[in-house]
């Protein structure tokens, strides 16, 4: 069972790559210097910088090497916002005519669904995407699936031998979803475990997730509360269902 | 629930079974717990909890319970047998229930422990802990049920719950009008006597109560120490009012130390019984409601009444040593900061003592922080906390000010220590962001107090608003609690390896460039909050601009080292076991900033993991260095090695395996501040994959390890106030102010100069410039400055 | 060594002793605080009153925090009485001689910036954020009977008449007067070639006449938020004809006001008073109004926010004039008894920041709550 969204994948791997590398380099360094550069107390040390007590002592600094690591972490940085981008434009892709087109037609006779499809490194683009409504309450979530037929979103509720009773949404594979989302009393926030997103719930405000379920999804996966919203916050569950 | 049991007795501390075997022993340690007990009646009227066991699967008629209802089991004995096997009616009398209804009753019992099962077709069996009654029995008013005892002692509880009713059940409104019931609970012991299982608030009141009453016995010890021939009130008295009236800096800073050791144990605890209930899935020991408010009081107690004070704690003792100066500039407002705080502490903790304490989570997000649903606790949270904004702020303006004007002659900003330039730079972040904490929680006061609407949503009222003034103060915070560690870290670390600290001016400017960017990094903490994206994506860059200062630190200090000549003692231990923690935790950092990487760990144990790396890794081993290198100075007491060692060892060790493997439970998909969570199994779907049950496991052993490590710390205190050796006044060899005066320094701290005479001293300096010259900036703002006694001079 | 020193925890210092001083006052303080952020949330919960049990022990908190401050004074009162001068000077660049206590002033200061700050964002994000009251009005938006959330600025009612901004418009010339009335205090405290006597009757006139101008200033504050005055009748026909101004309270302007009114939003009230109030011809409602659809008579306005802001704001600035004559009263009486000589009146220096800067606050909240 993977949790992980191929994007989230991506990114994960190349950020161990370079905290492997990193964190590598500080810790040879490290235990290299604390078993090398050692005296036994008592030794004869030596005192470099003539350090004495009442004086501030000897600048022991070297601007190559400050500047080394000023400038290199500079440039990783750099490279690692650069590598963390591109997924933001399909993220928060706008609503006319992003990286999921538009509301779907289905009065068109062209239309087919979304069609989504997964590129090389995780992002995903759609044809068209269609609107479902998420309202976080304390402690359950509703789904409206609006007028969009049965096949592409369904609603309901189940009994789990561990949450109780909760609510589920059946989405399609293969179809982008934006979900519109608001709450009625305090802030929620719904994790699509095996999306990798959530996105706050705020009451007075609209919010708004996209939701692309694609076709190497697990079958079924969790939906859970985020955001700290009161007793019964950690039951606030409900059930992703995705079917072809 | 075979786990509930057992760990619920576990938590008596084993004090418990070792009652059962060995009673005689643990005769009087058990009276001090069931004394304690006693004497906290108020934490006893609790509400039952939501946790669902004792009423699901009831669906009772009516709203409240009626009196005229009343419900009976017979046939349990006054004591169990092993494994024994009782039969038991259960039957009510009373209510609308009458001859020739319909329906006349139903019911529906739990019991905590053993096995329930049914005899006949008007009952049914949920699970072995839930009985109720069919269909076909709910025309009765008594059934009759079978009960297998557990094989082991325990506390057996049964709630019952019966509907007595009236007979309109195809009338209108699902005809439940008029129906009334009522329960009833009955608890029934082994053959052994065993105690009460505990209620984790009593425990911790308990705990908390006997901390406070060993702090006073020791209080009492400290003064008999002192001078055993005047063991009386009449010295105790003026003792006491002295330590409680004092405005030396030493005391003050000795009082925060002893205030923020006490929290960091109480807050502790609480983290313990968070382990105890995450141990296992599906885990009843604590409930929803009492989970929420034990990992509020957590994060609260950890931040702001145990790292605080600590940081204080150092402040004051170091820095008006480290400047030269006799005593900080303000000392009657230095005593001011630490005394809200106690007083702070205690209106925090008011509804730990009603059962009602805060359960907001430390970020107390609107609009559910001034919702009704959160507990009344949470107002005295809020009250609290603008206490502890006050010290805060005044602490700032204190050490701000003592910087600024005490520094001694010679000593230019650019020759400060680098504790006192940490110092500096937390003050700076601290007094800068925390009034917008302040006055985001005294709106939260006052709505939740006089009902002002501040955060009130049918009013206009925008959640996020305190979610931008809190991270603004919340990010600055949460540096101002790790920069103290960074100056600690630099001293520790200069000295061990017998050099001058590497770079020591990009060290100054790092951590300048840490307090600038502490500013404007906070929406990263407001990711997934519905912020607007152009506001994400300019604070994504931002925070990915920390890793530069922090890694400058990082390799200066690894620099440092270079061509040295490194002592092994303690505090070089852990300030190389902090290099590692926290250079771990930086790394880990990193991974927020990628937001598409954040919408899945944010509020996630990827979170947890990252800040107890960095907040326990580094604040926490920070302090313990700082304790180690600074004790001898502060007391004149050596620290023993040997239990430096261990403390070290034990306490690295376990903390690793603390929390390491919450960064994998985070990408798993395990969820902050959820009171449970269920692994999938192949009947069921949970959230988390199996593996996690064992690793949640693993973490909770490993925290009660590191929790107990920290006592062998707390034990070589005692141990070396007791019969220390006599420290030297520079026993690690350190070039700065604090080591020129004797250990421990006196009242009114003197240094020792040159021709031997006592005084303030002056700071030389072993590098070539010009000392004393002042550089561009401090010029041109010198210019600024007109000297007081010109301002004299010009009005004469 | 000096530490030996111990002068009594409650009463006057010695300040020539180098040597730290004991205190009661912080720890008696700091549990008076305690005691009344406690007892006042005892008082009420979310707005609703909760009996009269816990009000005695909010005047307890009150008694205890006063209480502490009149020991802190009671060490202060030694301070260069007797010729004796004890004012810590700064040792290190850039503040070389500067007073310590100056430094700190301006530090605590920034640090009060930071709180109004916060304040005024708070302000701005609800003024912004949330529609005007007048917009809603004339968009015609709205159903009689049913509450409109919208933001209705306090500047609204306020300056609808000249005789409503007096008492906030006299305030403004209060504090800019007891600027001046400080700076003069401080100006005779120094001066040297003066007579005694007539430096003490000096210093401590224009000490008194801030502490009276701080009060008129509270006083007009509660006149206007809670009393409201009459008229003379030759000045009705100046007020839309009314004979009295009511006080913010009496027009409902509340932070519970959950449907508020007000004749301005009033359609009947306006075509009644064409000289008054007038709809603006482009909007939607006068369009409405023409054809016969418009949505009845009264808007009614849930203005909770707008009132909070407005209240909360203006009270901490409210509660820092209140720190203020808590002050100067100890600054009035220090003087009578001749308490400021050119060697300690740098402490009326140090007050006359503070007070400049609750001034000047004053003259940022003017506009942007009164007249805006």
């Amino acid at each position: 069972m993977s949790v992980m969204t191929p994007i989230f994948e991506g990114l994960w791997e190349h950020y161990i790559f370079w905290s492997v590398l990193v964190g590598g380099f500080a810790f040879g360094w490290l235990y290299h210097h604390s078993f090398w550069f050692t005296s036994k107390d008592g030794d004869k040390l030596p005192n470099v910088d003539e350090i004495e007590i009442g004086v501030f002592p000897k600048h022991n600094d070297d601007m190559r090497l400050e500047v080394a690591w000023t400038i290199l972490p500079f440039i990783l940085i750099v490279w690692l916002t650069y590598y963390s981008w591109q997924p933001l434009d399909a993220m928060w892709t706008s609503t006319d005519g992003g990286a999921h087109g538009y509301e779907c037609d289905y009065d068109d006779p062209g239309y087919t669904g979304s069609n989504n499809v997964m590129h090389s490194d995780g992002i995903i683009t759609s044809d068209c995407y269609h609107v479902i409504e998420i309202t976080g309450q304390q402690w359950f979530w509703s789904f409206d699936c609006l007028e969009l037929e049965r096949s592409l979103c369904d609603t309901g509720t189940e009994t789990m031998e561990v949450y109780g009773s909760v609510p589920v949404l059946a989405l399609q594979k293969g179809e982008t979803y934006l979900a519109v989302m608001e709450s009625v009393d305090v802030t929620h926030s719904p994790w699509f475990q095996h999306l990798g997103t959530k996105e706050d719930v705020l009451p007075g405000q609209q919010t708004t997730l996209w939701l692309p379920v694609f076709d190497s999804m697990t079958e079924e996966s969790m939906v859970l509360c985020a955001e700290y919203c009161g007793d019964a916050h950690s039951v606030m569950a409900a059930k992703l269902v995705v079917h072809n | 629930m075979p786990t509930r049991s057992w760990l619920q007795s576990w938590l008596c501390i084993t004090e418990v079974k070792r009652l059962v075997t060995k009673r005689s022993k643990a005769a009087i340690f058990t009276l001090v717990i069931v004394a304690a007990m006693l004497a906290l009646p108020s934490a006893q009227s609790l509400p039952g909890g939501i946790s669902g066991v004792q009423q699901s699967g009831c669906n009772c008629h009516g709203a409240v319970p009626s009196e005229s209802v009343s419900a009976s089991i017979e046939g349990l004995p006054e004591s169990y047998n092993y494994s024994e096997v009782y039969e038991l009616t259960v039957s009510f009398q009373g209510g609308p229930s009458q001859e020739g209804n319909i329906n006349q009753g139903g019911f529906h019992l739990w019991a905590s422990e053993g096995a329930l099962s049914v005899n006949d077709a008007t009952a049914q069996v949920y699970n072995e802990n839930e009985v109720g009654h069919t269909d076909a029995g709910n025309d009765q008013v008594s059934w009759s049920v079978t009960w297998t005892a557990p094989a082991t002692d325990k506390n057996v509880d049964f709630v019952l719950h019966v509907n007595s009713v009236n007979g309109n059940a195809d009338g209108a409104g699902g005809g439940t009008s008029g129906d009334m019931w009522n329960k009833v609970v009955i608890t029934l012991g082994g053959p052994i006597e065993v105690l009460e299982a505990a209620n984790p608030f009593v425990v911790l009141g308990v705990l908390i109560i006997v901390s406070a009453s060993l702090l006073a016995i020791t209080l009492a010890y400290v003064f008999y120490r002192k001078d055993p021939e005047a063991f009386e009130w009449d010295n105790f008295a003026p003792w006491l009012a002295d330590w409680l009236t004092s405005t030396d800096h030493k005391k003050i800073g000795t009082l925060y130390f002893v205030a923020g050791l006490f929290f960091l144990g109480v807050g502790g605890i609480m983290a313990m019984i968070i382990r105890i209930q995450l141990a296992v899935p599906g885990n009843d020991f604590l409930t929803q409601e009492q989970y929420n408010q034990f990992f509020t009081l957590h994060g609260t107690t950890m931040i702001f009444l145990a790292a605080m004070p600590m940081i204080n704690g150092f402040a004051n003792w170091m820095i008006p040593l480290q400047l030269g100066a006799a005593d900080l500039a303000l000392p009657r407002i230095n005593a001011m900061s630490f005394w809200l705080q106690p007083f702070a502490a205690l209106l925090i903790f008011t509804g730990v003592f009603s059962g009602h304490g805060a359960d907001t989570g430390w970020t107390g997000y609107a609009p559910y922080v001034v919702s009704e649903g959160a507990h009344y606790g949470t107002t005295m949270w809020a009250a609290g906390q603008i206490m502890l904004v006050a010290s805060s702020t005044l602490t700032g303006i204190n050490f701000l000010t003592t910087m600024a004007v005490m520094r001694a002659p010679g000593m230019g900003w650019m020759q400060m220590p680098l504790f006192s330039w940490s110092i500096l730079v937390a003050n700076v972040m601290l007094f800068l962001s925390i009034p917008a904490f302040g006055v985001g929680l005294i709106q939260v006061y006052l709505d939740r107090v006089v009902g002002t609407a501040f955060y009130d949503i049918a009013a206009g009222g925008d959640p996020l608003l305190w979610s931008h003034l809190f991270w603004y103060f919340g990010h600055p915070e949460v540096y101002v609690v790790i920069v103290p560690s960074f100056g600690i870290i630099s001293e520790v670390i200069a000295t061990s390896s017998r050099r001058s600290v590497f770079g020591y001016r990009s060290m100054v400017y790092a951590l300048a460039g840490i307090g600038i960017v502490a500013f404007i990094v906070y929406g990263h903490h407001m990711f997934t909050s519905g912020m607007s994206p152009t506001l994400r994506f300019v604070t994504m860059l931002t925070t990915m601009l920390v890793a530069v200062p922090t890694g400058i630190k990082i390799f200066n200090w690894l620099m440092t080292m270079h061509g040295g000549s490194l002592v092994y003692r303690t505090h070089t231990l852990w300030a190389l076991g902090f290099l590692v923690t926290f250079t771990l935790g930086g790394i880990s950092g990193m991974f927020f900033p990628s937001i598409a990487m954040d919408t899945h760990l944010h509020e996630s144990y990827f979170v947890v993991a990252h800040f107890h790396y960095v907040l326990v890794g580094g604040t926490v081993f920070g302090f313990f260095a700082g304790i180690y290198y600074w004790w001898p100075k502060a007391t004149g007491k050596m620290l023993s090695e040997k239990l430096g060692v261990l403390h070290f060892l034990t306490a690295f060790v376990s903390y690793n395996a603390l929390f390491w493997p919450m960064h994998r439970l985070g990408v798993w998909g395990m969820t902050r501040r959820h009171h449970t969570y269920f692994v999938t199994t192949e009947e069921a779907l949970g959230s988390l994959p199996m593996e996690a049950a064992g690793w949640n496991m693993f973490i909770t052993v490993s925290g009660f390890l590191f929790f107990f490590s920290n006592f062998i710390m707390v034990f070589n205190m005692i141990v070396s106030s007791v019969r220390g050796e006599d420290a030297p006044d520079d026993p690690w060899g350190g070039w700065s102010f604090e080591w020129m005066t004797t250990s421990p320094p006196p009242a009114h701290t003197l240094y020792r100069l040159d021709d031997g005479s006592w005084g303030l001293p002056t700071l030389k300096d072993a590098n070539e410039h010009i000392a004393n010259e002042p550089g561009l900036l401090s010029s041109w703002f010198q210019r600024l400055m007109v000297s007081d006694d010109e301002i004299e001079e010009a009005s004469h | 060594m000096s530490g030996d020193h111990h002068p009594s925890a409650w009463g006057p210092h010695d300040w020539r002793h180098g040597a730290p001083h004991n205190s009661w006052s912080p720890f008696i303080l700091s549990l008076g605080v305690a005691i009344f952020l406690f007892t006042l949330a005892g008082a009420f919960k979310f707005g609703e009153f909760q009996g009269w049990g816990s009000v005695p022990l909010i005047f307890v908190g009150l008694g205890v925090i006063g209480f502490s401050l009149l020991v802190w004074w009671r060490q202060d009162m030694s301070f260069g009485v007797d010729g004796e001068v004890f004012e810590p000077k700064s040792a290190g660049a850039p503040f070389q001689n500067i007073d310590i206590r100056k430094v700190a002033m301006w530090m605590f200061l920034m640090s009060e910036m930071m709180v109004f700050t916060s304040l005024f964002s708070t302000y701005m994000r609800y003024r912004f954020g949330i529609p005007n009251c007048q917009t809603v009005f004339e968009s015609g938006e709205w159903v009689e009977g049913t509450s409109v959330t919208c933001f209705e600025p306090a500047g609204h009612l306020i300056a609808s008449s000249w005789f409503h901004i007096a008492p906030g418009a006299i305030n403004t010339f209060a504090l800019i007067i007891s600027s001046f009335t400080i700076v003069q205090a401080l100006r005779y405290a120094k001066k040297k070639d003066m007579d005694e006597d007539v430096r003490r009757r000096k210093v401590t006139r224009y000490l008194g006449t801030t502490w009276l101008l701080a009060i008129l200033f509270l006083t007009l504050k509660m006149i206007e938020w809670f009393v409201g005055f009459p008229l003379p009748e030759f000045l009705h026909e100046f007020n839309h004809g009314d004979s009295s101004i009511k006080s913010l309270y009496a027009e409902g302007y509340l932070i519970n006001a959950d449907s508020y009114q007000h004749h301005a939003y009033d359609t009947h009230y306006i075509e009644a008073h064409p000289d008054d109030y007038s709809i603006p011809e482009d909007s939607a409602l006068y369009a409405m109004m023409q054809a016969g659809t418009h949505p009845g008579g009264h808007m009614m306005a849930n203005i909770q926010v707008s009132a909070t802001t407005f209240y909360v704001t203006t009270g901490t600035h409210g509660a820092h004039v209140l720190g203020g004559i808590v002050g100067l009263t100890y600054m009035t009486l220090k003087a009578a008894r001749g308490g400021y000589t050119p060697d300690n009146a740098v402490s009326i220096e140090y007050f006359g920041l503070y007070w400049h800067f609750v001034d000047l606050v004053w003259v940022l909240v003017f506009p942007f709550f009164y007249l805006y």
